[in-house]
C-alpha cells in the first residue's frame, strides 16, 4: 500500500527519468500474472482429469524417459544464467556483456526447442490418444510456444542491444525480457516435475 | 484554463476516417469502444425482442426451435461479452485517465489494438450468427447457449461451423479484456496526479482497478479450456469427453461467477461518483465503499460452485460455495447502506443520471437478493433452469449494469460531446425503461416457481404461464421504446443541446475541470490533488478567491 502512496507521489512532471516507475516493466509483471493463470488453468485440467482417470497414464501408454528432458532442463536453467548476466551486466553500464548474454540465452533457448521438438515427436502417444495425451500434449505445446515467443523477445532485446539503444540507466525492456525468461523457466520446472516425475 | 471554448460540433466529428483508424488517442478509443459496444446493445436487444415475441402466448410459430436456439445463445454473448464489459471498458478509456488526471493510458497502441480485436471478435460473431440464420453454413450458428457446456457444445452434439466461429471470438475478446486490463492497471498504478495517494483515488477508478485485477485473473483460465474445447472438437483431444463433462463447467464458471462482478463493479463505481454529486454531499465512509469493492474481487473467486449444484458436485463442497455465496452479499450490502446514507439528507438533484442510480439501487437489491435465495442448495435445486433464474440474472445485469451503464451515459456523455441530453427526455426514458424493465422481468419470478423452463421455443396453455409471458412481452417492448428515446435525445443533443461547459454538474473529479470535449492532450499543465474531490476544490477556490485553495 505505501507503494501506492510513494507511486503517487513520485509521479510529478520534475520526477528525474530514473526514478520514475517504468511502466513497461510493471506491464510485463501483470502480464506475467495473466500467464500463470493461463498454466494454472491448464494444471488443474490436467489434475482433474488425473483424478478422475482409474489408470494415469492409461495401460498402453509407453514409459517416459526422462533422459532428453533433463539435459533441457539443465539448457534451460543454464540460460537463465547467462540472461541474469546480462542483465546485471547492464545494469552496469557494460553493453557487450548484455550482447553477449542475451546471445548466448536464445541460442540455448533455440537448443531447448530443437530438444522439445524431438522429445515430442518421439514420445510414442498422441494428443487424442486419450485424457493423458491431451494434457501432457497442451502442458508441453503450450510452454513451447512460449519459450519460442521469449526466444523472439530476446532476440529483439539483442538486436536493440547491438545498436547501442540500452545504458544503466535506460534497460526496463532488458529487465522485461529477463522476468519472462525467468518466468518461463520456472513453468517448465513445474511442467517437468508434473509430466515426468510426480507418481 | 478558465476560458470555455468549445467548438460548434465536437471538434472530434471533424477529423477524418483515417484518422479515427489510426488514433491511438484514449479518448478517441473510447468512444469507438462506446459506439460499437452500443451497436452490439442493438442487435442484441432485436434478438431479445424476437425471443419475446416468440413467447408472447403458447404454440407459436414465430421462429422455429432451431432458430430460437440461436437466438438466445447469441442475445446472451453478445449482452455480456459484446456489450456490457466492453462498454464498461469503453467508460474507463475515455474517463480514467482525465480522472487520475493523466495525458493517457500507459500503453496507447495496445489499447488500440484491445479495440479493434473487439470490433473484430464481433464482426466475427455476429457474422456467424447471421450466415447462420441466413441457412449459409451448415448447421447454422452456435446454439449451445452463452455457457457451452459440453458435451452438448463438442463435435458430436454441435457439429457445425459456427459453433467453432462462436468459440474463436470469444477467444479474441478475452485476449482483448486481458490485454486491457494490464493497460489498466499499469495506467492506474504509474500515471496518478501528483497528489493522488490511495485515499484521494476516485471511485470509477477503483471499481476500474479492482475489475481489472479480476479480469487478469479469470479470463486466462477461461482461454485455457477454450482452447481445450476447440482443440477437441477440430483435434479429436479427449479432455471433455461425457465422464468429464464437469471439468468444463469448473472452468467456465471460475471465469462466468468473477464476469458477473466484471460487469457490476464498474457500474457500481459509476453510481459511487455520481452519488455524491447529485446528492451534494461527500461520499459516505469512502473507505468502507473502496474496502467492500475489493473483499467483492476477492470474493468473487470463492463461489463458482454455485451455479453447479445439480451437476453432481461433493455435497461438502457444495455447502461450502453455498457459505461463501452468502458472505458475498455482505460486501455488497455495504455499498448499498453507503448509498443510502450519501443521500439521506444531501438536496437531492433530481436529474436523469440520478435517476437512473436509483433505477440501479432499486432493482439490483432485488436480483442481490434472489441470489441469496438460490445460494440455497435445496431451494437452487427448484429453481436452477427455470425462469426464476433468467428473472435473477436479469435483476443484477440489466437492473444493476445496464442501468449503470445508462446512468454514466447521462452523466458523461455531455463531457465527451460538450452538449447536455435533454432531461425531460431522459426521465421519460428512465421511467418507460424502469416500468418496462419490471414487467418484463417481475413475472418471471413467478414463471420460474410454476416450473417454466428457461430455454425453451414454445409451450402449451395448459400450464398457467400465460400471462406471465405475456406481461413480459409487453414490457419488453417499452424497454425497447425507452432506448428509441435515449438515441433520440443523443442524436437531437449533438445538434441541440444545451452546451454542457467544463462542469455542468458541480463535479468532484478531474475531468470537469477541463473543456467538455477535453483538448487532445487532457490537460495543458499536469494538475496536482489535495483531497478526494479536486474539481470542487478548484471551483470554491474560484469562487472565493481569498480562500486558499484547500
Ligand atoms: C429488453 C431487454 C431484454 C430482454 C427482453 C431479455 C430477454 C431474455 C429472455 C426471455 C431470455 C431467456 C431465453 C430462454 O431462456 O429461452 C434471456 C436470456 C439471457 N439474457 Fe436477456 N433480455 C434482455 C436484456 C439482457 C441484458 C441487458 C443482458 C446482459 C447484460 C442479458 C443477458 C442474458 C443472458 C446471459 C441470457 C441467457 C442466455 C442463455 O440461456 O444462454 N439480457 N433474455
Ligand atoms: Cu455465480
Amino acid at each position: 500500500m505505501s507503494a501506492w502512496t510513494k507511486v503517487g507521489a513520485a509521479r510529478s512532471a520534475d520526477a528525474s527519468p530514473a526514478r520514475r516507475p517504468n511502466v513497461g516493466l510493471i506491464g510485463a509483471v501483470f502480464f506475467i500474472v495473466s500467464e500463470s493463470m493461463f498454466f494454472l488453468g491448464l494444471f488443474l485440467a490436467y489434475f482433474y482429469l488425473r483424478a478422475l482417470s482409474k489408470t494415469w497414464p492409461p495401460p498402453d501408454t509407453p514409459p517416459l524417459s526422462t533422459v532428453l528432458p533433463t539435459l533441457n532442463t539443465g539448457v534451460l536453467l543454464i540460460s537463465t544464467l547467462f540472461m541474469a548476466w546480462a542483465e546485471r551486466g547492464i545494469a552496469r553500464g557494460d553493453a557487450r556483456r548484455l550482447q553477449i548474454g542475451t546471445g548466448v540465452a536464445a541460442v540455448l533457448g533455440l537448443i531447448f526447442l530443437t530438444i522439445q521438438a524431438f522429445e515430442i515427436a518421439d514420445l510414442g502417444f498422441a494428443p487424442h490418444s486419450s485424457a493423458y495425451g491431451s494434457a501432457f500434449f497442451f502442458l508441453m505445446g503450450f510452454h513451447v510456444v512460449r519459450v519460442f515467443g521469449g526466444v523472439v523477445f530476446m532476440v529483439i532485446i539483442l538486436a536493440r542491444a547491438l545498436i547501442g539503444q540500452f545504458s544503466a540507466r535506460r534497460r526496463a525492456a532488458v529487465q522485461a525480457c529477463a522476468l519472462y525468461w525467468y518466468f518461463l523457466a520456472g513453468v517448465w520446472l513445474v511442467v517437468f516435475w508434473v509430466l515426468y516425475w510426480l507418481k | 484554463m478558465a476560458s470555455v471554448s468549445i467548438p460548434a460540433r465536437t471538434e472530434y466529428l471533424r477529423h477524418g476516417l483515417v484518422s479515427w483508424l489510426a488514433t491511438v488517442d484514449h479518448k478517441r478509443i473510447g468512444i469507438m469502444y462506446l459506439a460499437s459496444t452500443f451497436v452490439f446493445f442493438l442487435l442484441s436487444g432485436l434478438m431479445a425482442l424476437v425471443i419475446r415475441l416468440q413467447l408472447t402466448a403458447p404454440g407459436l410459430q414465430i421462429v422455429n426451435q432451431d432458430l430460437y436456439n440461436q437466438l438466445f445463445t447469441m442475445h446472451g454473448t453478445g449482452m455480456i461479452f459484446l456489450f456490457t464489459i466492453p462498454c464498461l471498458v469503453g467508460f474507463a478509456n475515455y474517463f480514467l485517465p482525465l480522472q487520475i488526471g493523466a495525458r493517457d493510458v500507459a500503453f496507447p497502441r495496445l489499447n488500440a489494438l484491445s479495440l479493434w480485436l473487439l470490433i473484430f471478435a464481433g464482426v466475427v460473431m455476429e457474422g456467424g450468427f447471421l450466415l447462420g440464420i441466413l441457412g449459409l453454413l451448415p448447421g447454422g450458428a452456435s446454439n449451445a447457449a452463452w455457457t457451452a457446456y459440453v458435451p452438448l457444445s463438442n463435435k458430436q452434439f454441435s457439429p457445425q461451423i459456427g459453433m467453432d466461429i462462436w468459440l474463436l471470438g470469444v477467444v479474441l475478446l478475452g485476449i482483448s479484456s486481458t490485454l486491457g486490463a494490464v493497460n489498466f492497471l499499469v495506467t492506474a498504478y504509474t500515471m496518478r496526479a501528483q497528489g493522488m495517494t490511495i485515499w484521494r483515488i476516485p471511485m470509477f477508478v477503483w471499481a476500474m482497478i479492482v475489475t481489472a485485477a479480476m479480469v487478469l485473473i479469470a479470463t486466462p483460465v477461461l482461454t485455457a479450456a477454450l482452447a481445450m474445447l476447440i482443440a477437441d472438437r477440430n483435434f479429436a483431444t479427449q479432455f471433455f469427453n461425457t465422464a468429464n463433462a464437469r471439468l468444463w463447467q469448473h472452468m467456465f464458471w471460475f471465469y462466468s461467477h468473477p464476469a458477473v462482478y466484471i460487469m457490476i463493479l464498474p457500474a457500481m463505481g459509476i453510481v459511487s461518483e455520481i452519488l455524491p454529486v447529485f446528492a451534494r454531499k461527500p461520499l459516505f465512509g469512502l473507505k468502507a465503499v473502496v474496502v467492500s469493492t475489493i473483499l467483492i474481487g476477492v470474493l468473487g473467486f470463492t463461489t463458482w460452485v454455485h451455479h453447479m449444484f445439480v451437476s453432481g458436485v461433493d455435497p461438502i463442497v457444495e455447502r461450502f460455495f453455498m457459505l461463501t455465496t452468502m458472505i458475498i452479499a455482505v460486501p455488497t450490502g455495504v455499498k448499498m447502506f453507503n448509498w443510502l446514507f450519501t443521500m439521506l439528507g444531501g438536496s437531492l438533484n433530481l436529474k436523469t443520471p440520478l435517476l437512473m442510480c436509483l433505477g440501479f439501487l432499486s432493482t439490483f437489491v432485488i436480483g442481490g437478493l434472489t441470489g441469496v435465495i438460490q445460494a440455497l442448495i435445496p431451494l437452487d435445486m427448484q429453481l436452477h433452469n427455470t425462469y426464476w433464474v433468467v428473472a435473477h440474472f436479469h435483476y443484477v445485469l440489466f437492473g444493476g449494469s445496464v442501468f449503470g451503464i445508462f446512468a454514466g451515459f447521462y452523466y458523461w456523455l455531455p463531457k465527451i460531446t460538450g452538449r447536455l441530453l435533454d432531461d425531460k427526455l431522459g426521465k421519460l426514458h428512465f421511467a418507460l425503461m424502469w416500468v418496462g424493465f419490471n414487467l418484463t422481468f417481475f413475472p418471471m419470478h413467478f414463471l420460474g416457481l410454476m416450473g417454466m423452463p428457461r430455454r425453451i421455443a414454445t409451450y402449451t396453455a395448459d400450464r398457467g404461464w400465460e400471462l406471465g409471458n405475456l406481461i413480459a412481452t409487453i414490457g419488453a417492448f417499452m424497454v425497447a421504446v425507452s432506448v428509441l428515446i435515449f438515441m433520440v435525445n443523443f442524436v437531437r443533443s449533438l445538434r441541440h443541446g444545451a452546451r454542457a461547459g467544463n462542469d455542468p454538474w458541480e463535479g468532484n473529479t478531474l475531468e470537469w475541470t477541463v473543456t467538455s470535449p477535453p483538448p487532445e492532450h487532457n490537460f495543458d499543465t499536469l494538475p496536482t490533488v489535495e483531497s478526494e474531490r479536486p474539481a470542487r476544490d478548484l471551483r470554491l477556490a474560484a469562487s472565493n478567491p481569498t480562500v486558499p485553495a484547500h
